[in-house]
């Protein structure tokens, strides 16, 4: 677990990109449970609006979550998460998860977090997931 | 979407934490070790079914997308217990005839204490839209 003396308000969550394969996305489907063909069929994806199919946002989240938990040491350090989803994410883009501490709490100690996750598309950044939070516990 | 169908709560629905399904959710993450804190949304979809079929709340789940989500813990989930997954409907909004709902779920543990709650807000598109 990260220790309280290693932490500081406006500190940055090392930043964390992978590239979404579809591969991976139904990796998650499977693992996950969500077998919505939103994210498996691109005909379906099309019908829905899309130009084929997109991640889950569990998906992102997951990855958001995989940044969160680096930093904290520990999945149980995790004491609370959440996301709001802004953007969709196609398969082939890289996202890129980040964050920074907004507040630090004592007795027990615990850094509150603000959380994103960007993609960059068309030359600009698009916010799969914006006003992401996280509230860790520290050592 | 049936706004009246607010406060509709769920029978609960047993969840094994399955060690060899974390491990794989682990691996999709890259996470070396323990519960990642998002595999509860296994525990979810193990309930999403009873809401899916209820005819009263009537989502269209063809038309839903997931605005957001939150995860908060009195404790991590542990390889191998087995969950109860009690839902219910939290909230519903129309506005401009997209619809918002707010299903929340309390995990609970073999002792009766509540480890987890998860609350996903999927919004129900327009018709046509």
């Amino acid at each position: 677990m990260r220790g309280r003396a290693t932490v500081s308000v406006g500190q940055e969550l090392p930043e964390l990109a992978r590239v979404v394969t579809r591969e991976d996305v139904k990796a998650y489907a499977d693992v996950g449970g969500d077998q919505n063909p939103l994210h498996q069929d691109d005909a379906f994806a099309r019908s829905a609006g899309f130009p084929g199919v997109i991640a889950h946002g569990m998906f992102t989240m997951g990855h958001m979550a995989a940044a969160i938990v680096a930093w904290a040491g520990e999945p149980d350090a995790v004491l609370a998460i959440s996301a709001q989803f802004r953007a969709p994410v196609f398969v082939g883009e890289t996202i890129v998860a980040g964050g920074r501490v907004r507040s630090i709490e004592d007795r027990p100690a615990a850094a509150v977090l603000e959380t994103w996750v960007t993609v960059e598309r068309n030359g600009r950044p698009e916010w799969p997931v914006k006003k992401g939070e996280a509230r860790v516990r520290l050592a | 979407m049936n706004p009246a169908a607010e406060g509709t709560t769920y029978p609960a629905v047993p969840f094994v934490v399955d060690p060899s399904r974390v491990a794989a959710f682990r691996a999709l993450f890259g996470i070396s070790e323990g519960v990642p804190p998002t595999f509860v949304t296994a525990a979810e979809f193990a309930a999403f079914p009873q809401i899916v079929a209820d005819r009263h709340l009537d989502l269209d789940f063809s038309r839903v997308v997931h605005g957001s989500q939150t995860y908060g813990f009195r404790r991590a989930l542990h390889e191998g217990e087995e969950l109860a997954v009690r839902a219910r409907i939290e909230s519903i909004r129309i506005k401009g005839g997209n619809g918002f709902v707010t299903i929340a779920m309390d995990l609970e543990d073999a002792d009766g204490v509540v480890v987890c709650t998860a609350r996903s807000q999927m919004i129900e598109r327009a018709a046509g839209a």
